[in-house]
C-alpha cells in the first residue's frame, strides 16, 4: 500500500468526523465508567434509579413543549423562539387562577392576582399542594392551557398571519421579537423575581408490594398528565380526521391546499395544540420544582430546540424520543459533573448526533 | 356547451406571464390532450384552471360557471379533480389516510366510491396501510389518481402521469386512463409521451410558447406533417 492512498483515505475523514469519533468514544468511555461504578457500587443502584427517574420526569415537560415547537416547525415552517415564552405564559397565568381559587379567604386578593409578587400569600400558608388545594391546582392547569392557547392565537392573529408567505428566517426573526415582547409583557405585572408558589409535595406512602417507599404526588401528578396528554395527542394525529389533515400539512402544504384541505383551519388546530401543551408543561415545571421565575420557558427553549432536533425537526414522535434522551443525558451526567453544568452533557450529545446523522436520530422512520 | 371552458386565458406566476390568450374546451365525457415542447406552459394551463396561478385576463368557465379568480378549495367543490405531476401523494400518510384526504370536504368518506376506487386499482386496496411514501413511483401515480376521483369529479386533470414510470408501465398507465374515461369522467391530459396521448385521445392541442398553436383530432394532429416534424420528432 503505497503512502499516496493512505492520504487520499485520511484526507475522506473531515475534521467534524474526527470530533465526532472523539466525543463518541468518550461518551462510550463514560458508559463502560457508568457499568463499572454501579458493578464496584461506588454508584449506589438507588441513585442511578433517582437520575433515571428524574430524567424520565424531566424529558416528560421537555417534551410536551417539543410537540408544539416541532408542530409549529413542521406546520407553519419556521422555528418558534417565542414557543419558551408560551411555556412561562402558562406558568404564571395557571398558578395565578390557582392562587385566585386556593387562597380565597387566606390571602390578599392583590397577593393572590401578582401570585406573590409582593411577597404575601406564603404557598404554605395557601395550601397550595395537590392534597390541600385539589381544586385550584386542577383549574389552574385547565387555565394555563386556555390562557396560553388565547395568547397564542392572538399573536397569530397580530404576527403570524401578515407573515404566511414570508420565509422561514423571516417568521424566525420576528418569533424572537415575539419571545421578548411576551418575557417582559409578563414581567411588567408579576416582576423578574423569582418565588416559589408551590408548597412542598405531599408523600404518598406506598403499600408494602410497591418496591418504591414514598410517591412524590407533585412529580405523579406531572407524569400522570404529561402522559396522558402525549397518548391524547397520538390519538389525535393517527385517527381523527383533524389529525390527519394536520399530518397532510406538514407533508405538503400546496397539495393539501388542492386537495380541499382548509390550511387556515389546521393552523389553527397547530397553535391550539401546541400552545395549549406549553401551557402545561409551563404549569406542570413549576408544579414540580415548586418556583417560578421569568426565564422559565428562555431557559428551557435551548433543551426543546436540542430534544426537537436530535429526532429529526419536524416529527412529533422524533421531538419525543429526542426528549427522552436529553432528560436522561441531563441528569445521568449528574454522576460525574456537578448540576449546573449537566446542560453541556445535552449539548455535546447534540453535536455528536448531528455529526452522523444530520437530519436527526429519526428522520425517515416515522414523521407527523 | 363545453364542460369546460377556456378563452383568451392569460395568466403567470407573479408579474411573469406565461399563458398568452389560451383557448381550450373539454366537452363532458372527453378525452382531450395537450402537448407540446418543454416550457410552452402546458402545467401552466392545468394550475390556472385550479387556481393556483396568478389570472391576467381572459376567462374560464366550469358548467357554465365561471372559476377564474377563484380558490382551489372553491374549485374543487365545482368538480375538478387535478393531479399535479411531482409529490402529488402526502409521503407519510398511508394508502387510505391519502384516499381520505381526497374525500376532505366531505363530511364522511365515500365507502362505495372508496370500493369504486379499489375496484380500479387493486394494488391500493393490498397496500391499504402501507405509507405512500414507501410505495413505487407507478403505485403513487395510482394513489395520486385515486386520490382526485374521491369526489367523483366530472373532469380528471393529470400532469404527465407516465413521467418517471418504467416503459412497460406507462401502456398500462394509459390503459387506466382510457378506463377513467371509459366511466364517463373527462380526462385532461398533459404529456411528454406525444404520440401515445394522441393516439389515445379524442381531440388534442398543440401548445406553444404560452399560446396554442394547433388544434385537432388527435389523428388528424398525429397525421399533420407540420404538427409531426416540429413538435413530434418526425
Amino acid at each position: 500500500m503505497s503512502a499516496g492512498t493512505e492520504r487520499g483515505r485520511f484526507a475522506d475523514v473531515s475534521i467534524q468526523e474526527v470530533i465526532g469519533w472523539l466525543l463518541l468514544a468518550v461518551v462510550g468511555l463514560l458508559v463502560l465508567d457508568l457499568v463499572r461504578q454501579v458493578l464496584v457500587g461506588e454508584l449506589p443502584l438507588g441513585r442511578l434509579w433517582a437520575f433515571t427517574w428524574n430524567g424520565i420526569v424531566d424529558s416528560l415537560y421537555i417534551g410536551l413543549a417539543a410537540i408544539g415547537l416541532s408542530m409549529t416547525y413542521s406546520i407553519l415552517r419556521f422555528a418558534n423562539f417565542s414557543h419558551g415564552d408560551l411555556i412561562t405564559t402558562g406558568a404564571f397565568t395557571g398558578w395565578t387562577a390557582a392562587y385566585l381559587v386556593g387562597g380565597i379567604g387566606i390571602a390578599e386578593l392583590s397577593s393572590r392576582l401578582l401570585l406573590r409578587a409582593d411577597g404575601g400569600a406564603q404557598p404554605g400558608a395557601v395550601g397550595m399542594d395537590v392534597v390541600s388545594a385539589p381544586i385550584a391546582i386542577v383549574l389552574g392547569l385547565i387555565v394555563a392551557a386556555a390562557l396560553t392557547i388565547l395568547v397564542a392565537l392572538a399573536i397569530d392573529r397580530l404576527v403570524y398571519r401578515k407573515l404566511r408567505d414570508a420565509s422561514g428566517i423571516t417568521l424566525l426573526i420576528a418569533s424572537v421579537g415575539v419571545a421578548l415582547a411576551l418575557r417582559y409583557i409578563i414581567a411588567l405585572f408579576y416582576t423578574t423575581d423569582t418565588r416559589g408558589v408551590v408548597a412542598s409535595s405531599p408523600q404518598w406512602e406506598t403499600p408494602a408490594f410497591v418496591p418504591i417507599e414514598t410517591i412524590n404526588l407533585h412529580e405523579a401528578t406531572l407524569v400522570i398528565s404529561a402522559l396522558s396528554l402525549i397518548v391524547g395527542v397520538h390519538l389525535l394525529l393517527q385517527y381523527t380526521k383533524l389529525g390527519k389533515s394536520m399530518r397532510a400539512m406538514s407533508d405538503n402544504k400546496d397539495l393539501a391546499l388542492i386537495t380541499g384541505i382548509p390550511t387556515e383551519r389546521v393552523i389553527f388546530a397547530t397553535w391550539v395544540i401546541g400552545a395549549g401543551l406549553a401551557g402545561v408543561a409551563g404549569y406542570l415545571i413549576v408544579l414540580d420544582r415548586g418556583q417560578v421565575t421569568i426565564n422559565l420557558g428562555w431557559f428551557l427553549l435551548l433543551l426543546i430546540f436540542a430534544a426537537v432536533i436530535l429526532g429529526g425537526i419536524g416529527s412529533i414522535y422524533g421531538a419525543l424520543a429526542g426528549s427522552l434522551v436529553i432528560g436522561l443525558t441531563i441528569n445521568l451526567s449528574l454522576v460525574w459533573i456537578p448540576s449546573d453544568l449537566n446542560e453541556i452533557a445535552a449539548f455535546t450529545l447534540m453535536i455528536v448526533v448531528l455529526i452522523f446523522r444530520p437530519d436527526g436520530l429519526f428522520k425517515g422512520v416515522e414523521t407527523a | 356547451m363545453a364542460l369546460l371552458e377556456a378563452s383568451s386565458l392569460d395568466a403567470g406566476y407573479g408579474d411573469l406571464q406565461i399563458l398568452d390568450d389560451v383557448d381550450l374546451g373539454v366537452d363532458a365525457g372527453e378525452y382531450v390532450t395537450i402537448v407540446g415542447p418543454n416550457g410552452a406552459g402546458k402545467s401552466t394551463v392545468m394550475k390556472s384552471i385550479f387556481g393556483l396561478t396568478a389570472y391576467m385576463g381572459g376567462s374560464i368557465t366550469f358548467d357554465g360557471e365561471p372559476i377564474h379568480g377563484k380558490r382551489p378549495e372553491e374549485i374543487i367543490r365545482t368538480g375538478i379533480g387535478y393531479v399535479p405531476q411531482n409529490d402529488n401523494v402526502f409521503p407519510s400518510l398511508s394508502v387510505i389516510e391519502n384516499l381520505e384526504m381526497g374525500a376532505y370536504i366531505l363530511d364522511e368518506v365515500p365507502e362505495d366510491r372508496l370500493e369504486w376506487i379499489f375496484d380500479r386499482f387493486p394494488i391500493l386496496e393490498e397496500r391499504k396501510s402501507q405509507k405512500a411514501g414507501t410505495m413505487s413511483g407507478g403505485q403513487q401515480q395510482m394513489l395520486a389518481m385515486g386520490r382526485a376521483l374521491m369526489l367523483e369529479p366530472d373532469l380528471l386533470m393529470l400532469d404527465e402521469p407516465s413521467a418517471g414510470l418504467a416503459p412497460d408501465l406507462v401502456d398500462d398507465m394509459f390503459d387506466r386512463i382510457d378506463r377513467i374515461n371509459d366511466d364517463g369522467t373527462a380526462v385532461l391530459l398533459v404529456e411528454q409521451n406525444a404520440k401515445e396521448a394522441l393516439r389515445r385521445c379524442d381531440r388534442g392541442y398543440v401548445l406553444v410558447q404560452g399560446g396554442n398553436r394547433y388544434m385537432d383530432t388527435g389523428e388528424a394532429l398525429l397525421g399533420d406533417e407540420q404538427v409531426r416534424q416540429d413538435f413530434l420528432g418526425g
